[in-house]
């Protein structure tokens, strides 16, 4: 190098000028003539680039290799610009000439460095991409509940956004990333997201959505982001208010059904953007207790009431949720979801708030999706049978199973109607509730054999049985097995859980072979034989085809 | 008189940009012997779509400068909504002092004389980060920006590989 410069040296007085970046600004003192190839190679030591990476800048032009200093008449003191590339593709436009002979030096790491350089700004340099996608995907979350597994979905990721951000920003992540379909697959394959799956219906069509999935991904880049969707999520949630009708519809829905409802599951929906439209104090804190006394019994080393619990708490969010969609629709709600809806605590809860509050139950009553229901369930014994033998109430009481049909019967005869109706009617009904809860409290000495597991849940059950009881005009074997002796209750309690745990998680009324022939008959035309299989694979994905197909091919490998 | 007065002037500033060059363009004459006519090259801001591409531009002056703006044309391929498909660049300092006829711009926020090729082009690359769509030059581009920034940002690496090229 020194020779190099030696050759250019001679009949030159030596000057000073400037290099500068953005970043720093260094002193050269170099030969007035010296070709600005040499330039470079001096240049290049100091900023620890290779060659080809510079350019040098003066006076508005850039300076080619093989001109001199004294051609673009710098004189000492001048600064010029540098620019140190990243690209080495941008290398070789630029270096013309010489860029065969020096590009061969940069070794295969540093271009690796270079590439990586290179990706890792651009989705920073990018935001409006971000927003545009931010806007397109809300337009896509048409319904409520997805939205609430989109919510779901950022806390799990918000738990760490930082690593989760370092992640997403390592070039090899963000290669995967970008193909949709690997990460689908990933994703299908976690554990833990199957379980979020299994409970939540609504994952499983959000994983089939690239767009979607891409824009999470890119939410999990920017924690900010991630806050700013949220917040607009929630202004997407009361805008579905301002929809003509929405507002009445969500309202009507809110206090008929959905408002003890929604307070019961209000710990998994998160924040509750309904609560503020009613505040109803009593209420919400009833509900409140229900889940806390159903929670009491987790830490107990009961494998029946921890089942239950997450079972009931699963069905009440899904059946909450098909409400929330459809709230117009709710009459056709009433049916298929029925079956799961008795199971669910909040239900419970409501039966009793409907005893304690006879208006309720009138309004309830003359509201006429309930009529539809009542008339849907009489004119199809098989699906009240369905409902009431989910119903862990009428489940474990043979009598009253029987007694089922006959009751349906009744309640469409005007004269039971009227009962209930008749405030007077249901105030005595309440009172043989009222007095069933005096015994318990007075005649303690009943429970203590049923221990503490079965004593927290005892209390709510026999509540709920005796309003069941109530609303069905049938207290009486309830009431009496109450009284009876505790072996039974226990025998009774734990056939009960039994059903929570069992008859709550396979919360669908029907078997999966019927419940999804259309799409069995479509994955066995497409060749996968094996019904076994496919019904399993439907059943983890709650008959999404797409991804039962994925299922089964991934068990097949 | 104003001639000489407009000569001495940007004889000033182009010393000055040579010894003390701003970041991101570097300030030039097309020609040694006419300093009303300047080459500009400006660096693609780094936090820009207009990253890695070099834009030739030449700024010309008029002869009572600096009572009146000088002009500033692209001469590299440019997108951009507020540069013209001809190259102009329509920046509202850049505009002819005095009230605009269309009462968009204030007074105060067109040419004044005080303006030097330094605050001119740190305006223009400032413009390049965040483009201003709603007077736009390129209206084409200004469409593109708002509707389909896809297309948008494919147009501009397109201007930043050419630009490269060129060099």
């Amino acid at each position: 190098m020194s020779d190099k410069v030696a050759t250019t040296e001679s009949g030159s007085d030596l000057i000073t000028i400037f290099v500068k970046t953005p970043k720093d600004k260094v002193e050269f003192s170099v030969p007035s003539g010296i070709l600005i190839k040499d330039l470079k190679v001096k240049v290049s030591e100091k900023f620890k680039s290779t060659v080809e990476q510079l350019v040098i800048i003066f006076s508005g032009k850039i300076l080619k290799d093989s001109e001199s200093l004294n051609h673009h008449q710098i004189k000492d003191g001048h600064t010029m610009h540098l620019v140190i590339k990243s690209l080495p593709k941008n290398t070789q436009a630029s270096t013309g000439a010489n860029s065969s002979t020096t590009q061969t030096s940069s070794s295969g790491d540093q271009r690796q460095q270079q590439q990586q350089q290179q990706t890792n700004p651009q989705p920073a340099a990018n935001p409006f991409d971000l927003f545009s996608g931010l806007g397109s995907g809300l337009g896509s979350f048409g319904s409520g509940n997805m939205m609430e597994m989109q919510q779901q979905m950022q806390r799990e990721l918000m738990s760490n956004p930082q690593a989760l951000q370092q992640i997403m920003e390592n070039p090899f992540v963000q290669n995967m990333m970008s193909n949709p379909e690997i990460l689908q697959q990933m994703m299908v394959n976690n554990p833990q997201m199957q379980q979020l799956m299994e409970r939540n219906p609504e994952i499983t069509h959000m994983l089939n959505n690239p767009q979607l999935m891409r824009q999470t991904m890119e939410l999990a880049r920017n924690p900010a982001m991630l806050q700013e969707m949220m917040r607009n999520q929630d202004r997407a949630m009361s805008n579905l208010e301002s929809i003509p009708g929405g507002y009445n519809a969500l309202r009507r829905m809110y206090t008929d059904i959905q408002e003890p409802m929604l307070n019961a599951a209000q710990d998994q929906f998160g924040q509750n953007p309904f609560s503020a439209l009613v505040g109803d104090g009593s209420n919400s804190s009833d509900a409140t207790a229900t889940t806390q006394t159903i929670e009491n019994t987790e830490p107990l080393p009961n494998p029946w009431s921890s089942g239950g619990r997450n079972a009931s708490r699963t069905t009440a969010q899904s059946s909450a949720a098909t409400t929330t969609t459809s709230t117009a629709n709710s009459s056709s709600t009433g049916t298929p979801a029925a079956g799961s809806m008795f199971n669910t605590p909040a239900m419970q809860n409501l039966m009793q708030q409907i005893t304690e509050n006879p208006s309720m139950m009138q309004n309830m009553m003359n509201a006429p999706y309930m009529q539809n229901m009542m008339r849907s369930m009489s004119e199809n014994p098989d699906l009240a049978n369905q409902i009431f033998s989910q119903n862990p109430m009428f489940a474990d009481n043979p009598q009253m199973r029987e007694m089922m049909p006959a009751m349906l019967q009744q309640m469409q005869r005007p004269e039971m109607q009227t009962v209930f109706t008749n405030p007077r009617a249901m105030e005595a009904l309440t009172q043989i509730q009222t007095s069933m809860q005096t015994l318990q409290r007075e005649a303690p000495g009943l429970f203590p054999a049923l221990g503490n597991t079965f004593g927290t849940n005892l209390s709510s059950t026999t509540t709920t049985s005796s309003t069941t009881g109530s609303s069905s005009t049938t207290t009486a074997p309830t009431s009496t097995s109450t009284t009876t002796s505790s072996a039974t209750h226990q025998a009774l309690l734990s056939q009960m859980m039994q059903t929570l745990a069992t008859g709550g998680a396979s919360r669908p009324q029907e078997p999966p072979e019927t419940r999804y022939q259309a799409q069995l008959e479509q994955l066995s035309a497409m060749g996968f034989i094996n019904r076994e299989a496919n019904i399993q694979a439907l059943t983890r994905t709650n008959g999404n085809v797409n991804a039962a197909i994925e299922l089964l091919l991934n068990a097949r490998n | 008189m104003a001639t000489s007065a407009a000569v001495l002037l940007l004889r000033k500033q182009l010393a000055e940009l040579q010894k003390h060059p701003v970041d991101g363009f570097s300030a030039g004459l097309v020609d040694e012997v006419n300093i009303f006519k300047w080459e500009i090259l400006i660096i693609g801001p780094a936090d820009s779509l207009y990253d890695g591409g070099y834009f030739k531009a030449h700024m010309t002056f008029p002869e009572d400068y600096p009572q009146r703006p000088p002009k500033l044309k692209f001469i590299s391929d440019i997108w951009h909504p507020n540069v013209g498909k001809d190259g102009m660049v329509c920046i509202s300092i850049l505009h002819e002092p005095g009230d605009d006829k269309y009462g968009y711009e204030k007074a105060a926020e067109r040419w004044l004389p005080v303006h030097t090729v330094e605050t001119i082009m740190v305006s223009v690359i400032s413009l390049l980060c965040d483009p201003n769509d709603e007077s736009p030059a390129n209206v084409d581009a200004a469409k593109e920006f708002r509707e389909d920034k896809k297309k948008f940002k494919r147009h501009v690496a397109k201007c930043v590989r050419k630009s490269q090229e060129e060099l």
